[in-house]
């Protein structure tokens, strides 16, 4: 049996997943502590169930999300070399930011070397500010990690814990380095904290089966080995609803897959199966990281959204919620309210909510039935509006080569997946309003537990070769060697295979599992002078987001 | 928080699948490093600026500039319909004022491309600002433009396309042609007979450094376009003066070019050419982008900045004092007078072209009604050495009925003559144009 729990706004979703079955599901209200709420959570769930039965345990926690938002993170101080280019004071996070000089340029080519006694002067800076872990970010890292090694050295054993920046993404952007760098050593001992706490809460309960947190790419990652890469586990929710529509629907053709919450809904796009990635990476409060994500959009649209008239006339819907909806004791009308007395849910106090639809009527002089009536068609009309957004936005990506131009399919939704407890009433209205199949598939109400339980584990490595300089690099699993001048694109691909499923292997994926993606490939040739002298091979892998295989049915089983 | 001071819209199209040959200076390599320290800067995160999507150009948007013989598809390839689609999707962002200024970082480039086109000159087919300017005129009813362009190489394709029209202002500064290819753009080419002193060219000499650049660019070019009052800023940004460029021979840096965008604020500026790749260009693009979006440029510097830029001589700073001051003279103090024929009258010009990365040698003769009223019609005779005899006739978009009827009379008298292969009408006033043979 698989344990999937997820950690919401205000409830918790869990399941238990026996021979690709749900075997039990609940919903808990969340307490003020996480650990309190993941215990409730875990006793409701697993009640009548032997702990040892449970072979596997995935966890997709606020914790992280909820630490960055709140600013309740450890002083982290940041060591940063930058070179030519934006300055690099634009980008100071933390209490103790310190630029250094050094420069290295974008073929990976020490430009400057650092200074030791800047670097001394920045550890006394840092001393004083009282941190306790550091991040180290150098430009270009991920073209040749030598100075961000080089910072680690001469910090010592000072800091507990060093963010090193080209261990976490392979990608090039210096600023969302910082910020990702900067949140892992800020997180690095909350984090980990969190993490033992839990442990024992688990070893408490007799489950110690293998244990995993969801990130927001879809993916799982080994509890811990999370604490590595702490800020990884950051904002996991709309990925885990995701990976059960997956579970729970096979998501074959364009599927627009719609979670609708309390306080928000969550859009994703899946194609035939893969869900769409965001380019960059995350935002998680202000800080705009190069942690992998799928390509979510949340808009303040949900059940319990706040429901007024503006200026006696002009019905808004949303994005606040300032509670429950009235039916359920909640302060304000909301779309839940209109829902009940149109007798659309069988839930919540009747009465209360056909007060509340009478309050808004009253102001736009409707009855009851009528005012629910158009508070459901305008907060259609909304998600609507939202979702043709959100598709015109992916359409409008920028593309890089005559091919992905001429070719550039255009992603146009051809059947919608609603999850979310209002999903069986908003579905048909939005059939209505796409004229496309909208579906709702079973154990539409936790679907983002399923898809925690459900998820693998994801990796992704950067492999960049540069023959002329002699050297290749793969920033991720910190591997930098020397190749011949006739290495090649066949070469590149065995080495970046090797080290994926290595990292794979490092972070908890099932060691059978070696199916991966090519995000990216290209080979260039260098010129100069007129002659060919050396190529640029730049190969991206992963192991993309899936269902482990007890769960990849195409919802037939579940 | 760091933020654009100028919204900047961003238009990348390094062409990663597209190369003149393997080992050409424009090929899929050239702009794999400004990729790279545009992507590494996370300036496409600046709040403020802006990422759009290309799109390809129609071969309707090439046909308001170019006679494409035999015809626009063996002109123009994928490549060529993108790099000017790209441009177009730049002036869309600021005719619709999404953004206040634009970027279009595309390749191949164009202003080499005259308005016949027969093949690829010095890299170009199609003349991408050209094509921009026609488009934003046709969509947006934009009447006076500048086009400033800095390009090392002078810009001899947009003066070619602009030389009879007096509303577009084309100003190129750029190696003086006695020491670099086209070998054209002297001061004496200062504009056709309806379109005197349009047409600005400055030569400067070799080895002009930064503060040479800056001072034609204060001295003539700021004074120029405030004379002209265009309602659009163009500059075509080449990026081959830069000191490390393989192929040219001036002095000019990063820095410098951030310095000349913050001054010249073009309200749209595209890539034309620059082939340092890997030392120049992925500078030089940042700090263009910086500058366009009004951000502080002084930490922008290229690695070798403090080793190999040497700040201009004196003998060159001495040799621009002076060209300037003649120059000034010529434009600004004294402008060209009216060219001295009657109105009405046809003026013959010709004049040969060659095709230096096609190899093809082209003999042009052009009849243009001199024309107080509107640009005046035009009749392109032109026979390459590949053996096609075209006529292009023009009509510009604020023709009077006298230079209209001429270029019907001269439609017809082709269409008479059976020498010609092609015969086209290009259209401006009903932006059409035909084929007629």
């Amino acid at each position: 049996m698989i344990l999937g729990l997820d950690v919401g706004g205000t409830q918790t979703d869990a399941v238990v997943l026996e021979d690709g079955h749900v075997r039990a599901h609940t919903k808990t209200v969340n307490r003020p502590e996480l650990l309190e709420t993941l215990g409730q959570s875990l006793d409701k769930t697993l009640a009548g169930i032997e702990p040892d039965k449970i072979q596997r345990m995935v966890f997709s926690t606020t914790m992280a999300t909820n630490a960055v938002v709140m600013d309740n993170m450890d002083p982290a101080g940041m060591i940063v070399s930058a070179g030519p280019g934006m300055n690099p004071e634009w980008f100071s996070v933390g209490p103790s930011y310190h630029v250094v000089e050094g420069c290295m340029d974008h073929r990976g080519t020490e430009v400057m070397a650092l200074d030791k006694s800047q670097v001394k002067e920045a550890i006394r800076e840092m001393e004083k500010a009282g941190v306790n872990a550091c991040g180290i970010v150098c430009k270009f890292s991920v073209r040749n990690p030598h100075q961000e090694l080089q910072l680690e050295e001469w910090l010592g054993d000072q800091f507990g814990y060093k963010a090193l920046g080209h261990r976490f993404s392979g990608s090039l952007n210096f600023p969302r380095r910082i910020a990702t760098a900067y949140l892992n050593a800020a997180l690095h001992k909350l984090h980990t904290k969190f993490i033992s706490s839990l442990e024992t809460t688990l070893t408490e309960r007799g489950l110690n089966a293998p244990r995993y947190l969801m990130k927001p790419d879809g993916g799982t990652i080994r509890l811990d080995k999370s604490c590595e890469f702490p800020a990884q586990t950051a904002q996991s929710g709309p990925a885990a609803s995701v990976m059960g529509a997956l579970a729970l629907d096979g998501c074959k053709g364009v599927t627009l897959v719609l979670d609708i919450g309390g306080t928000t809904t969550d859009m994703a796009l899946v194609l035939d199966g893969l869900p769409l990635w965001v380019p960059n990476g995350i935002r998680i409060g202000e800080h705009r990281t190069s942690i992998r994500s799928l390509l979510t959009r949340s808009v303040g649209f949900g059940g319990d959204s706040e429901v007024k008239v503006d200026d006696g006339k002009k019905l808004s819907i949303g994005p606040i919620r300032r509670g429950e909806a009235m039916a359920f004791g909640g302060p304000m009308p909301t779309p839940t309210d209109a829902m009940i007395t149109l007798g659309l849910m069988e839930e919540g106090d009747k009465d209360l909510a056909r007060k509340a639809m009478e309050d808004i009527g009253a102001q736009l002089s409707l009855d009851a039935e009528k005012a629910a009536k158009i508070i459901l068609e305008e907060t259609t009309k909304g998600m609507t509006k939202a979702v043709i957004d959100f598709v015109k936005r992916i359409n409008s990506r920028p593309v890089y080569t005559i091919h992905e131009v001429i070719e550039g399919i255009k992603i146009d939704p051809d059947r919608i997946v609603v999850l979310g407890a209002p999903a069986p009433i908003v579905a048909p209205m939005l059939e209505k309003a796409f004229n496309i199949p909208c579906v709702v598939p079973p154990h539409y109400q936790v679907a983002n537990a399923v898809g925690a339980a459900a998820a693998k584990v994801t990796a992704e490595i950067s492999l960049q070769a540069d023959t002329q300089r002699g050297s290749m690099v793969i920033p991720e699993v910190g591997l930098e060697s020397a190749i011949a001048r006739d290495f090649t694109m066949a070469a590149a691909m065995e080495q970046a295979k090797e080290a994926l499923f290595s990292r794979g292997l490092a972070v908890g994926a099932d060691p059978g599992d070696q199916e991966f993606a090519v995000i990216e490939k290209e080979e260039f040739n260098m010129i100069r002078g007129g002659y060919r002298v050396g190529k640029n091979i730049r190969l991206k892998l992963a192991l993309v987001p899936g269902l482990i295989p007890d769960c990849n049915c195409g919802g037939q089983q579940l | 928080m760091i933020r654009a001071k100028r919204k900047t819209g961003l238009v990348f199209f390094p062409a990663f699948d597209w190369a003149i040959s393997p080992t050409h200076p424009e090929r899929e390599e050239r702009l794999l490093y400004t990729q790279d320290q545009v992507m590494e800067e996370g300036l496409l995160d600046v709040p403020g600026i802006r990422e759009y999507r290309v799109r390809p150009a129609k071969y309707s948007d090439l046909q308001r500039v170019h006679f494409c013989v035999p015809d626009e598809p063996s002109m123009a390839t994928e490549s060529h319909l993108i790099s000017a689609g790209g441009c177009l999707v730049a002036a869309d962002a600021v005719m619709k004022k999404e953004v206040e200024s634009a970027f279009a970082l595309v390749r191949p480039p164009g202003h080499h491309a005259m308005k016949v086109v027969h093949g690829n000159r010095g890299f170009c087919n199609i003349n991408i600002e050209a094509v921009m300017v026609e488009y934003i005129r046709d969509v947006y009813g934009v009447k006076k433009i500048a086009i400033v362009d800095t390009d090392c190489h002078h810009g001899d394709g947009t003066q070619d396309v602009y030389w009879h029209d007096p509303n577009v202002l084309f100003i190129s500064m750029h190696q003086d042609g006695r020491t670099l290819y086209p070998g054209s753009g002297f001061a004496e080419e200062n504009g056709g007979a309806n379109a005197r002193g349009t047409t600005i060219n400055i030569p400067l000499p070799p080895r002009t450094g930064e503060k040479g650049f800056l001072y034609a660019l204060e001295e003539l070019v700021m004074p120029l376009l405030e004379k002209f009052e265009p309602e659009l800023v163009i500059n075509s940004a080449g990026q081959d003066n830069h000191f490390d460029d393989p192929i040219t021979h001036m002095n000019f840096s990063a820095k410098g070019y951030a310095e000349l965008n913050a001054r010249l604020k073009p309200d749209l500026a595209v890539l034309e050419g620059g082939y340092s790749v890997e030392k120049a260009l992925p500078y030089v693009n940042v700090g263009i982008i910086m500058a366009m979006a009004g951000m502080d440029t002084s930490t922008v510097k290229e690695p070798g900045y403090d080793k190999h830029y040497a700040p201009q001589a004196p003998d060159i700073t001495d040799y621009i004092t002076n060209l300037m001051g003649t120059l000034k003279d010529q434009f600004l103090i004294n402008p060209p007078a009216p060219h001295p024929a009657k109105n009405g009258e046809i003026i013959t010009t010709s004049k040969r072209i060659f095709y230096d990365t096609d190899m093809i040698n082209e003999n042009q003769d052009e009849r243009l009604v001199r024309c107080r009223d509107c640009a005046g019609a035009l009749a392109i005779d032109s026979h390459s050495s590949k053996g096609n005899k075209m006529m292009g006739v023009h009509i510009p978009k604020d023709a009077c009925p006298m230079c209209q009827k001429m270029a019907e009379k001269w439609v017809n008298e082709a269409l008479d003559n059976k020498k010609f292969h092609h015969i086209f009408l290009q259209d401006r006033t009903k932006c059409t144009y035909e084929v007629l043979r």
